[in-house]
């Protein structure tokens, strides 16, 4: 088994230290597993989750093993190549986005997210950018809010009372 | 002579062909966007139809339902984000198509596709309803075991160059299927005292992640690199096309016929049998799979959308669901003052034939409107990378949470998409995790339940199993496909066989 | 922004001067314990037009699923109590506390009103060897660790019934799970297992068809539905202790909600569960109506929670004893 990866001959700057943590993962979803119902019958609820993090244990060590053996890739560096710095700050503004999603509500801080990522990806005039986030938000809010009646998390915005008001205008 | 009255019922009243035609239409773009699921959809309209007729009703939510199923390979091709679970193998050579400029062939090619797959269930239904429904129920908890295992083999096929990570990978989304309550005994798994993980984690959340998020993460890294134009001359399929994969698309027509039909089981574990199917017969593909093998894109698209046909058929006879959305199909009779079990088609003989009818019909509307408006369609693609990526976030946040009103989804979303973005950097496939994801529970329940049926005894199950002939032709499948077919094999018969020579 | 700036103006303004003389002014949020297609929802989706028509405002449906009901009853629990957040939900809130699930349960909301009761029902698959309750009985104990009984897991209807029979007779028998009732009665007809206790309305038309046989009611009394089907208590007149008892479906609000939204939104329950439609439809299915709210739906609340609970703790699998919430024995 441990040679059969042909293609992956080399290896990327932090390939090592995410197949440990997988290992270290792993084997402690197995110690997970095991306080389920540990060892007792084939038919107990811990049964399939030690079978599944047993195999995910071996399989990960195989891939560890292999990746010490593998020869670093010549000029690949994590910081251009792996995790290049936009990467990290959209990941930091999904992250913002989702923290802060419930308490200001969907429409809020939707618009400062669609405004703030398409403005620094897309690089046009703030105007343009401005244009695209209402245009999208609106078609999104329409879709999913109105036709299909997901209740958006609604923050600070009082979105129920503001519908029925526009709707009562035709009432 | 009445047979064909009912069947004829939609087609010649004006109200209810456009009502099927609006209904197909709704479908195609609530598939396509995920975390819309035709489920919520056809709930909506229980509501929304409430004080119409009951035809009219029906007419309308099978269109959608026929619509949502084929939809769902749209977002798949066009963006790697599987728009419904049974999109999820289309998305494996689908995307790939669409990334060297053929977005239109490929959509072209599984609407095709996906309506011969719909023809065929609906034959399956008209004809042998009641045959089927009986076969269907026989399936026994060992058998169900066995299906699951069948399914996880195909970890096999999904992990490209190295087993070992596609077997870590599989097993991951395995365990990702159990955590939650246990269904059986109430016992927490993996839930650390967090209600919120009671339900388990959605696989629709981990397949948005894992595909869509870290996808698009990928996609920054090309951010200077100009978009590819897509290619649009041709979108309806060549007839020489059409004929070569007519075999590959009926023999998975019938996997997901049959798999539909089966009440454990539905498109999304169809589509991926059939993705495996295809990658057994087909012995030399003009592309490799995973690359954009044109196979790899029919067999899933034929397959679920068979499986629609083949959820009625147990739905229609026996009043017991095929799938998610037929359950509630039953709902909705239900409201509507009709009897839906298995005296349904005595006290509504019409009942049969007009959801025949009415299926062929939507099935039509799929092929004309998934052929209109693909060139629009692909120039989704082609829109500049810095708008799509944040509309591709934006959407998927909101798809997470449209699942079950639920912002923990939201962050499980998105934690599967950090971390797919990492496996897919080291070399890590992600399609095993939403196969195991998916197969998690019926493996495991099943094998508890036949284990437990045989008090615990592992050797009177294998003896009980050769008594019944399903099983055994079930376990036969497994048996030949791990020692002939399955990659496991051939490369360990390669290196012992071959090596030495080389 | 603009726009958007004065409608949010004109609409807090609207609010202010009407909130409380004129509820609903806005659309109401019904949140349902369970998913799409199962028994709750349809109960809900069939009543809730009613409803709407009754109180003139919309009522937007949501399957909020997950820990049997419990993420549904958090999430009603920690929205304002305005009234404009609905628990639509089943019996099983009430096992809660004991099974360790949450410690909220129906007796600290206000019932909006209980719209009505199922009775459970014993069903075998068609070959199975018995087919009365004295025979089921005789046959198990005849044959020891061989007769397959279905369940829903612990708490569910199959548990409590299963519980109620061992308190009356001890048996010997296999229970195999099934996620909910529907996978469950499947089974019972493909072989899988042979015998097990579902809700009346869930097997009903499976029986008339012929594809199950019932053997036994679980009440004091037959049902309108099957008239020749003997009730439970002929073979085990000791059962009359725990029944009448059913699951039930109702609508809730968190405690502290205004008084005047409570009053208007149980009238207009109460009038919407008499429409004939829904009788019909009830009835059909096997369900009773019970349309109650107020007092008398806390006592009927409070009558299956002390019943449920203790026979739980009896059978030993609850997590904690009811005496710890309070709960009297029945």
């Amino acid at each position: 088994m441990s040679s059969q990866s042909p293609s992956l001959t080399t290896r990327k700057p932090g390939e090592r230290i995410f197949c440990f943590l997988l290992v270290l993962g792993s084997v402690y979803l197995f110690w997970q597993a095991y306080k389920i119902s540990g060892f007792s019958s084939l038919s107990s609820p811990g049964a399939f989750p030690l079978a599944a993090s047993a195999a995910m244990v071996l399989a990960s060590c195989i891939t560890f093993l292999n990746t010490l053996k593998a020869p670093a890739a010549e000029d690949v560096r994590f910081v251009y190549h792996c995790f290049p710095p936009v990467v990290a700050f959209i990941m930091a503004l999904i992250l913002i986005y989702s923290v802060v999603l419930e308490s200001l509500g969907f429409v809020l801080t939707s618009f400062v997210f669609l405004f703030i990522s398409i403005q620094f990806l897309y690089r046009r005039s703030p105007l343009t950018t401005l244009a695209i986030t209402l245009l999208s938000l609106i078609v999104v809010y329409i879709i999913f809010r109105l036709v299909f009646q997901v209740v958006l998390p609604e923050g600070i915005m009082p979105e129920r009372e503001i519908l029925s008001s526009i709707t009562s205008l035709w009432r | 002579m009445d047979a064909f009255n009912y069947f004829a019922m939609s087609w010649l009243s004006p109200e209810l062909l456009g009502l099927t035609a609006l209904g197909t239409f709704l479908g195609i773009y609530v598939g396509a966007i995920p975390g819309l699921s035709v489920t919520m959809a056809v709930s909506i309209l229980i509501s929304f139809t409430f004080s119409w007729d009951v035809n009219y009703a029906l007419c309308l939510m099978v269109g959608v339902y026929m619509g949502g199923v084929y939809g769902g390979s749209r977002t798949a091709i066009l963006l790697n984000i599987p728009g419904a679970p049974s999109a999820i193998a289309t998305a494996l050579d689908g995307y790939p198509l669409a990334k060297k400029g053929l977005a239109g062939e490929a959509i072209g090619l599984s609407t095709v596709m996906s309506v011969v797959g719909g023809f065929v269930g609906i034959i399956v239904l008209a004809i042998a309803a009641p045959t089927v429904s009986e076969f269907a129920i026989t399936f026994q908890p060992r058998d169900y075991m066995m299906l699951g295992i069948l399914g996880i083999m195909l970890v096999g096929s999904l992990s490209g160059s190295s087993l070992a990570r596609g077997i870590f990978a599989g097993a991951l989304g395995l365990l990702i299927g159990t955590v939650g309550l246990d269904p059986m005994t109430a016992e927490e798994r993996f839930t650390f005292g967090v209600v919120e993980l009671w339900d388990g984690i959605n696989p629709v959340a981990v397949m948005i992640g894992m595909f869509g998020i870290s996808e698009a993460l990928h996609q920054l890294h090309h951010m200077n690199k100009a978009v590819v134009k897509q290619k649009i001359s041709r979108i309806i399929p060549k007839w020489s096309d059409i004929k070569k994969y007519m075999p590959l698309s009926l023999q998975t027509s019938f996997i997901g016929v049959i798999v539909g039909a089966l009440p454990g089981t539905g498109g999304d574990i169809a589509a991926l049998m059939a993705y495996d199917h295809a990658k057994r017969v087909t012995k030399n593909p003009k592309v490799p799979f995973g690359e954009g093998a044109k196979e790899g894109l029919i067999a899933p698209e034929s397959a679920n959308n068979a499986a629609v046909g083949g959820a009625y058929i147990p739905m229609l006879t026996l009043g017991i669901p095929g799938d998610a959305v037929t359950a509630v199909f039953i709902g909705a009779l239900f409201i509507h003052g009709l009897n839906p079990g298995p005296l349904l088609l005595v006290e509504q003989p019409h009942m049969f034939w007009f959801t025949v009818g009415n299926l062929t019909l939507a099935n039509i509307f799929v092929l004309i409107f998934g052929l209109t408006g693909i060139k629009l369609f692909s120039k989704i693609v082609e829109c500049p990378k810095g708008i799509l990526i944040p509309l591709i976030f934006l959407l998927s946040i909101v798809g997470a949470y449209a699942i079950n009103n639920a912002i923990t989804d939201i962050w499980w979303m998105l934690a599967f998409g950090v971390f797919g973005y990492f496996m897919r950097l080291y070399g890590f496939p992600v399609g095993p995790v939403i196969l195991g994801v998916i197969l998690s529970s019926l493996t495991d329940e099943n094998w508890r339940r036949a284990i437990l049926t045989e008090r615990g005894s592992v050797s009177d199950l294998f003896i009980n199993m050769l008594h019944s002939p399903l099983s055994t032709v079930l376990f036969s499948v497994i048996v030949l496909i791990l020692f002939t077919k399955s990659p496991i094999w051939t490369k360990w018969l390669k290196r012992k066989v071959f090596r030495p020579s080389a | 922004m603009k726009k958007t700036t004065i409608a949010l103006l004109a609409a807090l303004s609207l609010t202010s001067s009407l909130t409380l003389a004129d509820y609903p002014t806005k659309d109401i949020q019904g949140i349902i314990q369970w998913g799409a297609g199962g028994s709750t929802d349809t109960v809900m989706r069939s009543i809730a037009p009613h409803v709407e028509k009754e109180l003139g405002g919309d009522i937007i449906l949501t399957n909020k699923t997950g820990g049997v009901g419990a993420i549904a009853t958090k999430y009603v629990n920690a929205k304002k109590a305005d009234g404009y957040t609905l628990l639509m939900g089943a019996e099983n809130p009430q096992m809660y506390k004991i099974l360790g699930l949450s410690n909220i349960d129906y007796s600290d909301m206000i019932a909006i009103n209980v719209l009505a009761r199922g009775t459970p029902i014993i069903v075998a698959n068609n070959d199975a060897p018995f087919n009365t309750m004295q025979e089921l009985i005789e046959y198990t104990k005849a044959h020891p660790g061989e007769v397959k009984f279905g369940s829903t897991g612990p708490g569910g209807l199959t548990s409590i019934v299963t519980a109620m029979l061992d308190s009356q007779v001890k048996l010997n028998y296999i229970s195999i799970p099934y996620n909910g009732d529907g996978p469950a009665l499947t089974a019972l007809q493909g072989g899988a297992i042979d015998v097990m206790p579902a809700v009346l309305g869930a097997t009903i038309e499976q029986i008339k068809a012929g594809r199950m046989k019932a053997i036994s009611l679980v009440d004091v009394e037959s049902n309108k539905l099957l008239p020749d089907l003997a009730p439970i208590t002929d073979a085990l007149p000791g059962m009359k202790s725990y029944l009448p008892w059913g699951p039930f479906f109702g609508v809730f609000v968190k405690k502290g909600t205004p008084d005047e939204a409570v009053e208007k939104l149980q009238a207009a329950f109460q009038k919407a569960a008499y429409n004939k439609d829904f009788v019909d439809l009830m009835q059909k299915r096997g369900f009773t109506i019970m349309n109650i709210s107020g007092k008398e739906a806390d006592y009927f609340l409070e009558a299956y929670r002390s019943t449920s609970s203790w026979l739980v703790h009896d059978a030993g699998f609850s997590k904690f004893s009811p005496e710890e919430f309070g709960i009297r024995k029945p």
